[in-house]
């Protein structure tokens, strides 16, 4: 029992991780990203190619994901600059097929289908980090630490400058902003971090292929950062722990049958998502925008 | 030859695409509900027919209706009770995103429980092609997804611009506040939208399952194409999404005369993304909001 | 759309069910795992597969052939390499169970490495990807791989049936790979030639355009290397679509769902050779039992299931007689002093690569939807 709750916790810090990476761009930019699951993705199979090829060494691993993941995101950066709303999220929803065909058919690299198996255990400090105990720590540690940086960022200028920008272009562009270099920088920042999650998933389950990716994984996170609350730093955290728990709680109603499980796991997560939205609309986490409650 | 049926394929596939494509761009022109769940009432109108037809034998015309009516009221449904109460509240673009979502995967599940999830088909001698000419093979189910297109476009056309409600709906897509001041119920109209998009993927779907079948999953596909048709053609333009729909079928079909098949489906959104970032007002759309 | 993150709890899910009955069924408790694809698109499969070793393991249990219940903890895969991974996972480190019935290529390539990491025996009996014959000793075959099927059917369609000219419609994945390779090495041999090869992408629903590919190489014949729901839809759309040459396969055309399909009339596909008349009284007994079970007779995929189960019972009887513990590390050691099992259907014995080699069988699909076997090709 204890192991497959620190599996779950492990997993619920990797897509907390994604989904607070996600709200930086969505919620304090307002740019409505649908492709975060390709940055998760190049941000594994760099870290499983440098461990591979490289070192297995976290400090090496990671930082090669982040700077992969980051220039990539200059493609999505692209259509960010050129239009807003349900257009960039066509161009994101574009980019993520697109994503997902390379990572399918680019098999040098990802391995194709077949993935890429028997990624070594990470290295931290000269020893490998195998057990799920000690990877769960790290994997703390690295929430905390995307938490941390994002948070000092969002208050620094740079933060307020990009809070601007979402709230209205063309004041912020009046003011003298260089709009198009905050908003690169902000996807970025949010890219590199979600590859920071995507080496800590390649080295966990020590394989990983393209249907980890994929468009639904994209849509997922979406959701949790909906759901959580877009605007605050505790939003997506809460709704990264809901959307994970709740298919779990679904094993314990022993009266459904065993091939129908899935199914109704699925119908829970869809209700919800719709309740939710009728009823909490602005997400679980009310966000507190110049004193006025909502 | 290849290349003279890819084309073929491509104009069939294309005038299925165009068709559910037009249905998702009235619905969010008009009522600028990002309808995720479109793909889901193909999906339901497409499982009604085989449900009617192949499981209780019913005539394919009465199931051919009867999955109409289901698909209709499935949406006008989702119109009330879902995406109304929602944009009286708040009616952020991504509330109603998310929420269709969900909408998406309950219906998905359902049918899958209901119907299984393998792959399912409606065998009927209409989808076996003939040789029509040299190396190119057509069915008569092609021949009828083209002309049924062409027919219900022409209809549509009819009715947008001949009678008085069609013309209201082009109002309420231009401007939601002067159809207000006119005396029309924005309300009602967006529930017409919702019911005569919804029945625009009907005969696609019908087809659908005689040709490639369906299993639990063909709504997400079929949502994907709508969208991209929808603003490649330009959003607001219900005559733009359904040329983009057929372009977009033919790109994909063409496609296969040099590429591998997998890269098909990234042709139809490499198309796409290049649409947005170099043209984002598609082919007959409005500019942009920036 | 379903979502990855949905899928992976819902095989813990499954696997709490289970564990929950099994802590109430009793404390003297011998486990063994297995990775089945219960749902999505290849449910048919997994539930033929399931079938089988559900019956393997109430034989063992009626005939007591352990001191201790034997129960099997079945996590859901969907046939996918991400979900096996998971549910190795948990296999492994939660219910620690020393053997596991694995399918499908994709899942046991990507299984493996954990199986070998953690000395835990991973058996298939379905899936036939050529690279499984090279995942180390705690990996083991009972079912001859696609290389081995490929191989002794090639000189047939091209001798015996004068097919030379061969078109593949493959799915883009370790076992469609594993095919294109064999075909492009044994064909020229015996005068065959592989014209065009099609790679399709997991999802693709379309085969329109692939059936005009097809048509304009003008093949003898047409080789479909996929399974599940993708090769019914192609089947029936090859088919529609002017198709007209003969279709051929291995192993997965054995799925009821095709052999129903009216398309695929006249299909031909290898399957390891299976006795199922024999008179010896395991096998009479598999195939009386599941009849009335099930209502039809077992197919090459239950009838392996069954003897995976079998093997590690056969396995483990052995082990317990001699006082020994019943992991990874004793079975496999076991194998190695047997000589051959008695398994339903045929007697079986490994290579020293943990494969089996069988005669391989030939079947047509007739008018009535039954497999009938036309050629058996015996091990060389």
């Amino acid at each position: 029992m204890l192991a497959y709750a620190i599996n779950l916790a492990v997993l619920i810090c990797i897509n907390a991780t994604l989904a607070v990476t996600l709200n930086f761009i969505m919620g304090y930019a307002g740019i409505f990203s649908i492709a975060h699951a390709v940055f998760f993705g190049i941000g594994a199979y760099s870290a499983a190619y440098a461990a591979a090829h490289f070192s297995a060494s976290f400090f090496v691993a990671v930082p090669l994901a982040m700077a992969v993941a980051g220039v990539l995101s200059l493609a999505l950066a692209l259509p960010a600059l050129r239009v807003r709303g349900e257009y960039f999220v066509a161009a994101s929803l574009g980019l993520q097929v697109m994503a997902v065909t390379v990572f399918s058919e680019w098999k040098s690299v990802t391995g194709g289908i077949g993935g890429v198996i028997g990624i070594p255990p990470v290295e931290l400090l000269g020893r490998a980090v195998a057990e799920p105990l000690e990877f769960l720590l790290l994997a703390l540690a690295c929430l905390l630490l995307v938490i941390a940086g994002t948070g000092v960022l969002l208050r620094s200028s740079f933060g307020r400058s990009l809070q601007a920008v979402r709230d209205s272009e063309s004041a912020a562009q009046a003011a003298g902003k260089n709009v198009a270099a905050i908003k690169t920088l902000a996807v970025v920042v949010s890219s590199a971090l979600a590859a920071v999650a995507g080496a800590l998933y390649a080295f966990y389950i020590g394989f990983i292929n393209v249907e980890s990716f994929t468009l639904d994984t994209s849509v997922l996170l979406m959701a949790m950062v909906i759901i959580g609350g877009t605007g605050t730093m505790l939003g997506p955290i809460i709704g990264a722990l809901l959307l994970m728990l709740l298919p779990s709680a679904f094993s314990y109603l022993w009266f459904l049958p065993q091939a129908q499980i899935g199914a109704c796991q699925q119908l829970a997560y869809g209700a919800a998502m719709v309740l939710l939205m009728l009823f909490r609309p602005g997400g679980l986490v009310a966000a507190r925008r110049d004193g006025v409650v909502r | 030859m290849l290349l003279l049926q890819l084309l073929f394929n491509g104009l069939q596939v294309g005038a299925l695409y165009a068709l559910t494509a037009a249905g998702f761009s009235l619905i969010f022109g008009t009522t600028r509900v990002f309808h995720l769940a479109h793909g889901s009432t193909f999906a339901t109108a497409a499982y009604v027919f085989y449900g009617l037809y192949t499981l209780a034998h019913a005539h394919w015309l009465l199931a051919a209706l009867l999955a109409a009516a289901a698909a209709v009221l499935f949406g006008v449904l989702l119109d009330r009770l879902v995406y109304a109460p929602i944009q009286r509240h708040e009616g952020s673009f991504f509330t109603l995103f998310i929420a269709s979502f969900g909408v998406a995967i309950i219906v998905q599940n359902l049918i899958g429980m209901a119907f299984g999830r393998s792959f399912v088909t409606v065998t009927t001698p209409l989808s076996r092609s003939v040789e029509i000419g040299p190396g190119v093979f057509a069915a008569p189910l092609a021949g009828i997804a083209i002309v049924g297109a062409l027919g219900f476009f022409g209809a549509l056309h009819l009715f947008l611009t001949r009678t008085h409600l069609g013309i209201a709906l082009r109002a309420l897509s231009e401007n939601p506040e002067l159809v207000r001041a006119y005396g029309l119920s924005p309300r009602r109209l967006s529930a017409v939208a919702f019911a005569l998009g919804s029945l625009l993927a009907v005969p696609a779907a019908i087809i659908t399952v005689a040709t490639s079948g369906l299993n639990p999953g063909i709504g997400s596909h079929v949502m994907l194409i709508s969208l991209a048709a929808t603003i490649v053609g330009g959003v607001g333009s219900v005559r733009g999404a359904a040329c983009a729909g057929l372009l977009l079928g033919l790109a994909e079909s063409l496609a296969l005369w040099k590429l591998e098949p997998q890269w098909s489906e990234a042709v139809t959104f490499v198309v796409l993304f290049l649409f947005i970032v170099l043209r984002p007002s598609g082919f007959f759309g409005r500019a942009a909001v920036h | 759309m379903t979502s990855i993150f949905v899928k992976r709890f819902r095989s813990i899910a499954l696997f709490v069910a289970v564990l929950g009955g099994a802590a109430a069924a009793g404390a003297q408790e011998i486990r063994i795992g297995a990775l089945f694809a219960m749902s999505g698109t290849q449910s048919a499969f997994g539930e033929l597969m399931f079938s089988g070793a559900a019956l393997a393991v109430d034989h063992a249990n009626a005939d007591r052939m352990l001191s201790g219940k034997l129960t099997m903890a079945v996590e859901d895969t969907q046939g996918t390499p991400q979900l096996g991974v998971i549910g190795m996972n948990k296999l492994v480190s939660v219910e620690k169970v020393p053997y596991v019935l694995t399918s499908y290529t994709g899942v046991s390539k990507a299984v493996a490495p954990l199986g070998l990491r953690s000395k835990t025996v991973v058996v298939n009996g379905g899936a036939v990807g050529p690279d499984l014959a090279e995942l180390g000793a705690y990996f083991w075959n009972v079912i001859p791989l696609a290389n081995f099927e490929v191989k002794a059917f090639v000189p047939y369609l091209v001798k015996q049936r004068g097919f030379k000219r061969v078109t593949l419609v493959y799915l883009d994945d370790p076992l469609g790979n594993g095919i294109r390779k064999e075909l492009e090495a044994s064909l020229p041999a015996v005068g065959g030639q592989l014209v065009e090869a099609l790679s399709v992408p997991v999802a693709a629903q379309q085969f329109g355009g692939v059936a005009a590919r097809v048509r304009e190489s003008k093949p003898d014949v047409v080789y479909i290397a996929s399974y599940g729901a993708q090769q019914v839809s192609a089947i029936k759309q090859l088919r529609d679509n002017g198709v007209t040459q003969p279709l051929v396969s291995y192993g997965s055309f054995s799925n009821p769902e095709i052999l129903a399909l009216p398309e695929a009339k006249g299909a031909l596909f290898t399957t390891q050779l299976v006795d199922w008349q024999a008179s010896d009284a395991v096998t009479r007994r598999f195939v009386d039992d599941y009849k009335a079970k099930y209502g039809k007779p077992p197919g090459v995929y239950t009838t392996n299931y069954y003897n995976m189960v079998r093997l590690f019972v056969l396995l483990a009887r052995d082990l317990q007689k001699q006082g020994k513990p019943i992991t990874g590390e004793n079975l496999l050691a076991q194998r190695l002093a047997s000589k051959s099992f008695d398994l339903a259907g045929s007697k079986v014995s490994f290579e020293a690569n943990g494969t089996v080699m069988a005669p391989i069988q030939i079947n047509e699909i007739d008018a009535g939807g039954a497999a009938k076997p036309v050629a058996v090709i015996p091990v060389n």
